[in-house]
């Protein structure tokens, strides 16, 4: 067989090869959007409980995995045409977006299940479909239970078990504002911190740059503690691993996580869709359950076993919701001082 | 038919490299140049220069990627010898198990030297089992760590050029050499080195950059305490939001390890170097 090349049949041919990667774009249902949603349990959770349902009303959710500060680094980044329709974030991140005017406020109308969720859960920019509540986690074979944040620095049992993170995480950020209150700084004055880190870095058992990394080095016996969320502590857990979550005695911090409309979304109505899906009954009860254990903002959801182990209504009335205008002023500030008190 | 088919062959790639790599550059470019107030500024390189830290960043990565090429020769060119001397079966195993890795995620590799490196892992135990160490360590978030795992996942990088040398080489110089009485160590040195030298710069200059710009192991097998360059230009972006800063600490990185590039690469094509080959 012999292959004629001629000029047409070239050009055909590189323009096939070159239009390639947009074909399956191309294709895609005109009813489908991109969602974002946290790696790990959050993007599998999305994935496989809340996607489904929004597909029975016909929308094809594509879930992708982006940390929430990842989320608004990506939007700001091409803010005319939004990578994302629909963004998963907690208040910091909403402020930001809020502020660059890169997502729609929200006609509540329009979801059907508006009217179940809890008042705290709505928002002129979207629902919260969670409250998250974070803490310590720790291995109850290795180490005691930890009193808080301040005793993971200064009882022996916890030298070099402890783990941390930096500033570009919700979850430790929370952590290390709280530590600074107890301190006798705050979200305005961080240097307490910075003092004590300097001065105890050789205690820390280890500094990791993503919670998932935490997780990983728990599940290889690496550390003992991390800063975490109640929904770490039950997807741990879910694969067998001795793990506790402790309350600090200061409060433990809360955070909502919310679902916003990118401005610019390719398709607003399926986006509608998607939110109704996730603050339904039917999601958010399969997301009240193992391994995820999310507590749910709707208000026909009871709290499951699970949730009840680690949240009841009284940690809820006493958590601590931490001033993210003043976390958004100085975090950039934080991180960079971060990597320099730590760095070897 | 194609009348001038060097020139219509050759579009696809130009097109692409003008598309996916000179217009960002070109778009990196200025963006590293335009200040707060849209003017042009060399302020954000000057902001890095300036700062003793940032500046330790960068020699830390540039010194990285000179101890994982050293370590990857080191590893390297015994495996490319083994190769060399083996039978065929043993060749085409040499082959496969350089290959292998390859064919594996590079996220997957790094997060399997977590389970090598981590406190319970078979580096560690052992060392204990062997009472090389009075108890179990953590290489993780250590640089020995982290040269290692880079060295294991850059390997086929250097070996697979100097592999590809050797099986074309004529087996025939070194027998002359050996029935002329060269010792091993002179066959070496005088024939199969310089016969592999253009493909180890070849490697090297893959390897380096390789390391160089590693993100996921640094970060994976690294962790937060220790900086390299692309971890600071994704704080810039993902966590701080200054694009002309990254894209000024980005264009440092590229002109930084380019020199270190193209150093070796006009090694390479020294002449004393290049007539050996």
């Amino acid at each position: 067989m012999t292959l004629r090349l001629n000029r047409r049949n070239f050009v055909l041919g590189s323009t096939t090869l070159l239009a390639a990667p947009f074909i399956p774009k191309l294709a895609r249902a005109s009813n489908s959007i991109v969602a974002a949603a946290f790696p790990g349990t959050w993007e599998d959770a999305f994935r496989s409980i809340v996607a489904p349902i929004a597909a029975q009303s016909g929308v094809d959710v594509t879930i992708a995995p982006a940390l929430a500060q990842d989320q608004v680094g990506r939007m700001m980044a091409s803010a005319g045409s939004p990578p994302y329709d629909a963004l998963l974030v907690s208040p910091g991140q909403t402020a930001m977006l809020e502020e660059a005017g890169l997502i729609e406020e929200i006609d509540p109308s329009r979801l059907e299940n508006w009217d179940l969720l809890i008042e705290s859960a709505k928002t002129p920019f979207g629902p919260h479909v969670t409250v998250e509540v974070n803490g310590i986690a720790y291995n109850p074979e290795t180490v005691p239970t930890p009193s808080g944040y301040l005793d993971l620095f200064e009882n022996p049992a916890f030298e070099g078990r402890a783990a941390w993170i930096g500033f570009g995480s919700n979850t430790a950020t929370m952590a290390w504002v709280e530590l600074a209150k107890l301190l006798g700084g705050g979200a305005d004055n961080m240097q307490p911190v910075f003092d004590l880190l300097a001065e105890k870095i050789d205690w820390i058992g280890a500094i990791a740059n993503s919670g998932n990394a935490q997780q990983t080095m728990y599940q290889q016996g690496e550390i003992d503690v991390f800063m975490a969320s109640t929904g770490n502590v039950a997807r741990l857990r879910s694969l067998g691993l001795p793990c506790n979550f402790a309350h600090p005695q200061s409060g433990s911090p809360a955070i909502p996580v919310a679902i916003h409309m990118t401005k610019g979304a390719s398709n607003p109505d399926a986006v509608y869709a998607y939110m109704d899906a996730a603050i339904s009954t039917a999601a958010q009860s399969q997301l009240a359950e193992p391994p995820t254990g999310y507590v749910p903002t709707n208000s026909e959801v009871p709290f499951t076993d699970l949730i009840r182990e680690f949240v009841t209504p009284e940690t809820l009335a006493n958590a601590v919701y931490p001033d993210w205008a003043a976390i958004n002023r100085n975090r950039a500030e934080w991180t960079a001082e971060f990597d320099r008190v730590v760095a070897l | 038919m194609l009348r001038q088919g060097g020139t219509a062959f050759i579009l696809p790639m130009m097109v692409m490299m003008v598309l996916c790599f000179l217009a960002p550059l070109g778009v990196l470019a200025v963006a590293s140049i335009t200040g707060p107030d849209g003017q042009v500024s060399l302020a954000n390189y000057r902001q890095f220069l300036d700062d003793s830290f940032a500046v330790g960043v960068l020699w830390n990565t540039i010194f990285l990627g000179l101890k994982v090429v050293a370590a990857v020769t080191l590893l390297g060119v015994p495996i490319a010898l083994m190769y060399w001397h083996a039978g065929p079966r043993w060749r085409t195993l040499i082959l496969i198990a350089t290959l292998l890795p390859m064919l594996t995620s590079n996220v997957v590799r790094t997060f399997a030297w977590i389970v090598i490196l981590g406190r319970n892992g078979p580096i560690s135990q052992s060392m204990v089992e062997l009472g090389l160490s009075p108890r179990p360590f953590s290489l993780l978030f250590t640089e020995t760590g982290l040269i290692m795992a880079l060295t294991q996942i850059e390997l086929p990088l250097l070996v697979l050029p100097i592999i590809a040398v050797l099986a074309t080489a004529d087996r025939r110089l070194v027998d002359a050499a050996e029935m002329l009485g060269a010792a091993r160590w002179r066959c070496f040195l005088t024939v199969l080195l310089p016969m592999m030298t253009p493909a180890i710069f070849a490697g090297w200059v893959l390897v380096f950059a390789s390391a160089t710009t590693s993100f996921v192991t640094h970060s994976v097998i690294g962790g937060a305490r220790l900086i390299y360059m692309p971890q600071f230009v994704y704080r810039e972006v993902g966590i701080l939001f200054q694009w002309p800063m990254a894209a000024a600490i980005s264009f440092l990185l590229l002109v930084s390890t380019g020199a270190v590039m193209i150093a070796l690469t006009l090694l390479a094509r020294h002449r004393r170097l290049a007539a050996c080959a």
